[in-house]
């Protein structure tokens, strides 16, 4: 194996395949970036949605009850697959891309929305009745008393759903997306060993995720209120 | 739009789909195991080892729990080949799963063997226990209950992530679901099946280690 990767080492490292290479990584990223900050504010959304006691929005909040528990616990893959196919049902003309995108967000807003929750309900219930007390509205409360306290306990787990999303955006390989994952395949289809083709894109998806983990290490630290 | 959905002919093939979902479930239970025995392994290295072999440890859970597990499954099924390792779809696959799995577990575990009260190794020590002692009788007692709602959690993630099994051939839930897929070119009606299968399996998983929880560990939890 070794033999065979040195001789094509010098092969493999052109100009074009590196380009093609760094392509697909700021395209790994890109999924996930802006699938999570499309899924953070629905997921805001949701997770707000929630927290309303009014009867006239009790429908409104069993979809979002029903929406958060379905998506966390199916599949990316499957879920994927399903997008794929409703998006060619209907006739819309988008880009894998785009698909993936959209698959990345209906997760995301899942998780996210949880997280967000769990965050929302960490600031103590006696500051949610004094504002109450205060005749605060609803969005009066989020915005000046229970945010800037949530914040802090919210950002460290929604990033590292982020970082952990960079590592599940492989599988947008099989609608075609041509992330690392996909790139690799497309080297190892050239000829080129797959343990090469391989292991570049898992050295490269490491070196992607490695500081993202550790900004992330630093952020709990940093946001660390207790 | 002009697709009809139409149930009726994969209704048909229901049994078919849940016999996949066993085998998910299967695998998810294997590699669990596995990724939990090598988790305790590297929990104790990591906490008891020398200088080198904690490295080695460290460089085993950043390398596993920063890439993708699909990327991983592609190594061990595509690469090891070339030096005359061959493994069929079900052996690459609960490898690989297992080897990530035990990744994410040592660093589970080791927060759970960091939560042990320092005095209370003192009095394992006290009292002549040797490490394997110290584990079995001291440490894990407590990091099981400690640890019980992350690792149920991972178990669920790690249910979700058999799905990625049927890339490589298996013929699990989402593998059977692409059988009928190809068969039937129903895709919606198929994959949301497989979606609602997928919700079923992992609440019926939860609900199942609520139970054992509840039983053996004495933890309180929730499902939803």
């Amino acid at each position: 194996m070794w033999e065979r990767i040195a001789e094509e080492l010098p092969r493999f490292f052109t100009y074009y395949n590196v380009i093609f290479l760094l392509k697909a990584m700021f395209t790994t990223f890109l999924l996930s970036m802006i699938g999570c900050l499309l899924g953070s504010i629905m997921g805001g959304v949701l997770a707000i949605l929630k927290l309303t006691k009014s009867a006239m929005l009790l429908p409104l909040r069993a979809v979002a009850l029903v929406y958060i528990e379905f998506f966390r616990r199916i599949p990316f893959l499957v879920t994927l697959l399903l997008i794929f196919f409703v998006f060619q049902a209907i006739g819309l003309e988008m880009s894998v891309f785009a698909v993936a995108v959209v698959s990345v967000w209906v997760i995301a807003t899942a998780f996210i929305a949880e997280i967000a929750r769990s965050g929302l309900e960490s600031v103590p219930a006696a500051q949610w009745e004094a504002a109450e007390v205060m005749n605060f509205n609803l969005l009066q409360t989020l915005r000046t008393i229970i945010l800037p306290q949530a914040w802090k306990v919210i950002l460290p787990p929604a990033f590292s759903f982020f970082v952990m999303f960079i590592k599940d955006t492989a599988l947008a390989s099989q609608i075609g997306v041509v992330e690392l994952t996909y790139s690799a395949k497309v080297l190892n289809n050239k000829g080129f060993s797959a343990a090469l083709a391989f292991g570049v894109v898992l050295l490269l998806y490491y070196m992607l995720s490695y500081p993202l983990t550790k900004i992330g290490a630093w952020m709990e630290k940093k946001l660390d209120i207790s | 739009m002009n697709y009809t959905i139409h149930f009726s002919q994969v209704v048909e093939y229901i049994p078919y789909l849940i016999g996949g979902a066993w085998i998910s479930l299967q695998v998810a239970f294997l590699s669990f195991c596995g990724g939990m025995v090598i988790g305790l392994f590297g929990a104790m290295t990591k906490t008891f080892g020398g200088p080198i072999t904690r490295r080695i440890v460290d460089a085993y859970v950043s390398f596993f729990t920063n890439t993708p597990q699909l990327v991983q499954i592609y190594f061990l099924y595509f690469a090891l080949p070339e030096v005359g390792i061959l493994m069929n779809s079900y052996q690459a696959v609960l490898l690989g799963m297992t080897l990530n799995a035990g990744g994410y577990l040592t660093e589970i575990q080791r927060a759970g063997f960091i939560s042990v009260r320092q005095s209370e190794l003192e009095a394992a020590e006290t009292l002549g226990m040797n490490l394997i002692q110290k584990v079995r009788y001291v440490i894990l007692p407590h990091i099981l209950k400690v640890l019980f709602p992350s690792l149920s959690n991972l178990y669920i993630l790690m249910t979700l992530g058999t799905s990625m099994a049927a890339i490589f051939g298996l013929e699990e839930l989402t593998g059977r679901a692409l059988n009928i897929n190809a068969e039937t070119f129903r895709s919606i009606e198929v994959f949301s099946l497989t979606a609602v299968l997928y919700v079923i399996v992992t609440i019926a998983a939860s609900l199942t280690l609520l139970f054992v929880g509840r039983v053996f560990f004495r933890v309180k939890g929730k499902v939803f």
